[in-house]
């Protein structure tokens, strides 16, 4: 069975291939409708070998499919674990309710068949990522996301706005990458492939602390792009430029998980590594705590959920800081499902509202889209984090797991519940204006549900976000139990008592009431309160973050470039243009004098790099 | 003179044959081009098999050093050496020069009667680029190179009546000149230190260094580094590099690709065979200088990449870093020689295929190919646009493509070397050049639709793409075949 799990790959990629190539002729909706099927079927055949793994009958197993670079180590080869399998069905299973989604989101596109190429091949790519068994394989997974990412938050390119954000999201990974391609070249040279199983059993013997650490470190780096936390969390809130779908599915759902994702496989190498740890729980809690100030005074109704996922992430990477890793796997299944329907909601309310993002312009909605409201009171519980829904095990679970390291450790534990507390405002924020209240809509708006391709999805995961939370609760340890092969080589903490963890979660519960009402009281009123003092105009540009690394690195690095071009080059394209201009016309007599100046310091750079040559040559060869 | 040392010379043979029958027929017969197409490609891959049959006799153990003439064994000086090395070039050389020829063909065609020239030039340059790989003695070094550059410099000022062209072909003359008389004078220097011209054989330059204990080495070492000059300026490594783009960009864009891709390999062969073959004992000397060149030539190409809006001169800024790639594997020594034989029979075809593209868009005697003539390339001939995609990713080093192959193993190569900060500066500036190459890509597929000006890319064209394309894609998926035949293409 397992024997045929290339196929998960395989079937969206096969879509990706239809839809870019033979789109046009297929149409709407068919296009669509094929994209959903195959990410659907991918969903049903991984359904089996997963069930096989959560009841014991199958075993973790490393699937081999043909030898791509063997002298490092690199085949192309799935590795079919339980957190393999647990990303997979998420990725698939989410995936497959977002192509549903998108046939009707996307009705009356003219690039809809393309747009369902760019999903297939986003999938493709996440399950590239998830199921390889080497650094290789997964760095090339890790690309492909980065690249259909790219492709989709530009997908309406021809606002500028859009492709901008395509741009930045794409630039600011390569920052990220970077940080892996060197973590990969330091394993390489360390252990001499890149293959997981010879990696990770081996790494205590092969590694020393500051090789560990160095590491870690920059696979940390490479992390914060994908994962969007400090400093590269930047590229996130402008993605909300894609098309809403696109937003459920990679920023929320999926490829932002990839960064926790690394880490988790990882584990044995940050286990190593104390000091990493700490510097990524720090960052996880500073990205949680700064992202809900920052989404409790957004008026786009997507910024906020973008910066609250900048947030929820920023736990996430807490979770895999203290060593808690299933628990930061696990946040990450709930926050999939609930998320998935927060965005997925706020783009129905936007597809209903005549495309219209801001929340002061709306509310009231609760009338006119029945559907959505419910579904969104549920995710918008999640969320919060209260009692039983998904989000308030989760959640819980790496606060616990923070509070249990004691000492310092306390004060980041302080952060967490911080974050939650304004997680539960911003969102009771977002939720009153939106559904709440009086209308406010704009003249001519009239609201009205989504068709059924839309709202189905909406429940579906609805359910899932109630539901899910329960396989882990301190009393039931199911699926910490379901990817303990995963994370076999490393030393697990000993979970809380009972009693203990009981209260920490009381407490978590009712700060996050605190929350719900505080937020309630200001925002449910017919007159909305007054938000334009500096707290607000600053939070509204995410504290200028944005200009600060402008100043600081776009614009010097723009000067570096055109240095380059006009200086230490002297024919940058100024040159060149003026060149042919001027080529043209002193095409008679002016070629001499046009010649000679150019070619005579063309030689003159010659002959300066000869001669630094050689004095370079005759120092390191012991000629003086 | 067995019949190994036929073999030993059969490329350069080959080509000369053809050149010559080409210059024939085009007296004879006037001016049918239908007659001289299957001469030049029939050449080229004549050469390419003899390269195949060279490579058989060194694998059965019948290779070594041959002299230019029985008599001359008394003072045992090799003219041609027949090793794996040599052998690759052949392959390789022949292959790339039937695709280049394929890609230059809508050129050929525009030119009327001057393609015979254009078709006996491109023949003798490339058997004097293979006279570069093929022997020992670096004279015989010298006469090809000259050979190459100065039917080359002809290629580049082809269309006579474009005073754009006529500047390339000036301004790499001048240049190009300038670098062999610096070639030629570090030649000289090593043979008044060494009093030896050749790498193997008796009293060759290796045995110099094997028996003689260098008090005053000054003159031995502006020597080796005035040959460095001259070939770091062919393979356009910065900071040698600045004619380059100027070149590129003057030189009708039919020819182009032919001679890029032509001195890329024989210039790292010569280095090759000059630095890895004979002054393999002074790498502590000349290493950290091809380290601090890469680390240069990899960063101002990319960086200058970055801001060009000229196709020819992306391809050339980005010809810099990969001659800065392809540097990292000469610093491994005798160990790196696979890795740099992987590069360069996979990253010419790419630099062909990217200037047919441009050729088939700009047209062949065209001597600008702003980017945005790719716009919406996609639709207005989809083989062309995809394929340009493939070019784009296989250079930029894209997972399963040759390029990211061939990276992968130069970083290997460096990284055993031990220049960890020069592998770190090397993945910088692969990470950075995606940003180059993918807004090619960005451009090929967008555009409006109403813009829909279609192109029909001839046959010959459509042929070096899709030739191109294949390498660069079958190299990236199943690298490990080319991988185990390059291990063996070692200098003696």
């Amino acid at each position: 069975m397992t024997d045929l799990l290339w196929i998960l790959i395989a079937l969206p990629l096969t879509g990706a291939f239809i839809n870019i190539v033979f789109g046009k002729r297929i149409g709407e909706p068919l296009a669509g409708w094929l994209g959903f099927v195959l990410v659907g079927s991918a969903w049903a055949i991984a359904v089996v070998p997963t069930l096989g793994l959560l009841t014991g009958s199958g075993t973790p197993e490393t699937i081999y499919l043909f030898s791509w670079i063997p002298v490092v180590g690199a085949d192309a080869a799935i590795l079919w674990d339980p957190l393999s399998a647990l990303l997979t069905m998420i990725v698939t299973g989410v995936g497959a309710l977002i192509h549903l989604y998108s046939i009707g989101y996307m009705h009356g596109d003219e690039r809809f068949a393309r747009f369902f190429g760019y999903l297939n091949l986003f999938i493709a790519s996440m399950l590239i990522l998830v199921l390889a068994s080497n650094y290789a394989v997964m760095f090339i997974g890790w690309e492909l996301v980065g690249l259909s990412s790219y492709l989709l938050i530009s997908f309406w390119f021809k606002k500028p706005s859009a492709a901008a954000a395509g741009k930045k999201a794409f630039i600011v990974n390569r920052i990220g990458d970077w940080g892996f391609l060197v973590a990969l070249m330091i394993i390489f040279a360390s252990f001499g492939t890149f293959d997981f199983g010879v990696i990770f059993t081996t790494a205590p013997v092969v590694l020393t602390t500051g090789a560990a650490t160095a590491i870690t470190l920059l696979l940390f780096l490479g992390a914060t792009g994908k994962s969007a936390q400090i400093p590269l969390y930047i590229w996130l809130p402008d993605a909300m430029e894609g098309p809403t779908p696109v937003s459920a599915l990679i920023h929320a759902a999926t490829m932002v998980t990839a960064g926790v994702f690394m880490m988790a496989r990882s584990a044995v190498l940050f286990e190593l590594a104390p000091i990493s740890g700490v510097t990524i729980a720090v960052i996880g809690g500073a990205t949680a705590l700064l992202a809900a100030v920052i989404a409790v005074t957004q008026m786009d109704i997507k910024k906020v959920l973008a910066y609250s996922t900048i947030s929820q992430l920023g736990y996430m990477v807490m979770g895999v800081g203290v060593g808690a890793y299933s628990a930061g796997v696990f946040h990450l299944s709930t926050h999939a499902f609930f998320k998935a329907l927060l965005f997925l909601g706020a783009g129905s309310v936007i597809h209903g509202m005549a495309d219209e993002q801001d929340m002061r312009k709306m509310g009231g909605l609760r009338k006119a889209m029945p559907v959505t409201f419910v579904t969104m009171t549920v995710g918008w519980l999640a969320i919060s984090g209260i009692f039983p829904f998904s989000g308030f095990w989760s959640k819980d679970e790496i606060l616990a797991a923070t509070f249990q390291r004691g000492g310092p450790w306390l004060i980041l534990w302080a952060v967490g519940i911080l974050a939650a507390l304004l997680t539960a405002f911003y969102m009771t924020r977002l939720y009153v204006l939106t559904f709440l209240g009086k209308p406010r809509w704009a003249e001519g708006t009239e609201p009205h549900e989504s068709p059924w391709t839309m709202t189905l999805p909406l429940a579906v995961l609805a359910v899932a976000a109630v539901i899910f939370g329960v396989f882990n609760t301190p009393a039931r340890l199911a699926f910490e139990h379901f990817l303990e092969p995963s994370f076999a080589l490393i030393s697990h903490a000993e979970p809380l008592d009972l009693p203990l963890a009981a209260v920490l979660a009381l407490f978590a519960l009712v700060v996050a009431i605190g929350g719900i009402a505080w937020s309630w009281f200001r925002y449910n009123r017919d007159e909305l309160p007054v938000e334009e003092g500096g707290f607000w105009q600053r939070g509204l540009n995410g504290f200028a973050v944005d200009d600060l690394y402008g100043r600081v690195i776009v614009e010097p690095g723009k000067k570096v470039c055109e240095w380059f071009a006009d200086s230490v080059d002297p024919k940058g394209i100024d040159g060149v243009s003026h060149g042919i201009a001027q080529g043209v016309r002193t095409a008679g007599d002016g070629l001499k004098t046009l010649q000679s100046g150019q070619v005579r310091s063309y030689a003159g750079g010659i002959a300066i790099g000869a001669v630094v040559l050689i004095l370079a040559v005759l120092a390191l060869g012991g000629g003086f | 003179m067995g019949n190994a040392s036929y073999l030993a010379v059969a490329f350069e043979g080959i080509l000369l044959i053809g050149a010559l029958v080409v210059l024939l027929v085009a007296v004879v017969a006037g001016r049918s081009r239908a007659v001289w197409a299957p001469i030049a490609g029939a050449s080229f891959l004549l050469a390419a098999l003899a390269g195949v049959l060279q490579w058989i006799e060194v694998e059965n153990g019948g290779g070594g050093m041959f002299f230019s003439a029985q008599n001359l064994q008394v003072i045992k000086s090799p003219m041609v050496v027949l090793d794996g090395f040599s052998a690759m070039a052949s392959i390789v050389l022949g292959l790339v020069g039937f695709t280049a020829m394929l890609g230059s063909w809508d050129l050929v065609a525009k030119v009327g009667k001057r393609s015979a020239e254009f078709v006996a030039l491109s023949l003798l340059a490339f058997a004097g680029l293979h006279m570069m790989a093929a022997t020992p003695n670096l004279v015989v070094i010298f006469i090809g190179l000259e050979t190459a550059s100065i039917s080359f410099y002809v290629l580049a000022g082809f269309i006579r009546a474009d005073v754009k062209s006529d500047e390339s072909a000036l301004k790499y003359f001048l240049l190009g000149s300038l670098a062999s008389a610096l070639f030629l004078y570090g030649i000289a220097l090593t043979f008044a230190a060494t009093g030896s011209l050749t790498i193997y054989g008796v009293n060759s330059i290796r045995d110099f260094f094997s028996e003689t204990v260098v008090s005053d080495p000054g003159i031995l070492l502006v020597g080796m580094a005035l040959m460095l000059v001259g070939l770091m300026f062919k393979i356009s490594a910065a900071p040698f590099h600045q004619w380059a783009p100027d070149v590129y960009q003057g030189a009708p864009s039919g020819a182009v690709g032919l001679m890029a891709a032509g001195v890329k390999i024989a210039g790292f062969a010569a280095l090759g065979r000059i630095f890895v073959g004979g002054f393999i004992s002074q790498i502590d000397t000349w290493g950290p200088i091809v380290a601090v060149i890469a680390a240069l030539s990899m960063v101002i190409g990319t960086t200058m990449a970055l801001v060009q809006t000229d196709m020819k001169r992306l391809v050339a800024y980005s010809g810099v870093a990969h001659s800065g790639y392809l540097l990292l594997t000469l610093l491994a020594g005798v160990e790196g020689m696979s890795a740099m034989w992987f590069y360069l029979a996979t990253y010419p075809f790419m630099i062909v295929g990217t200037f047919a593209i441009i050729s088939t868009v700009s047209g062949p005697t065209s001597t600008s190919s702003p980017i945005e003539a790719m716009r919406g390339l996609s639709r207005r001939s989809p083989e062309m646009g995809w394929l340009l995609a493939i070019f784009m990713f296989g250079m930029s080093g894209m997972p399963f493509f040759a390029g990211f192959v061939g990276k992968i193993l130069a970083f290997i190569a460096a990284g055993d070397a031990g220049y960890i900060w020069l592998v770190v500066v090397a993945t910088l500036t692969t990470v950075i050049g995606f940003a180059f190459y993918l807004r090619v890509v960005a451009t090929v597929f967008s555009g409006e639709d109403d813009d829909t000006t279609m192109i029909d890319p001839t046959l010959s064209s459509r042929f070096a793409v899709v030739i191109g394309a294949t390498v660069t894609v079958v190299f990236g998926i199943v690298p490990w075949i080319l991988i185990d035949v390059v291990r063996d293409a070692l200098p003696l």
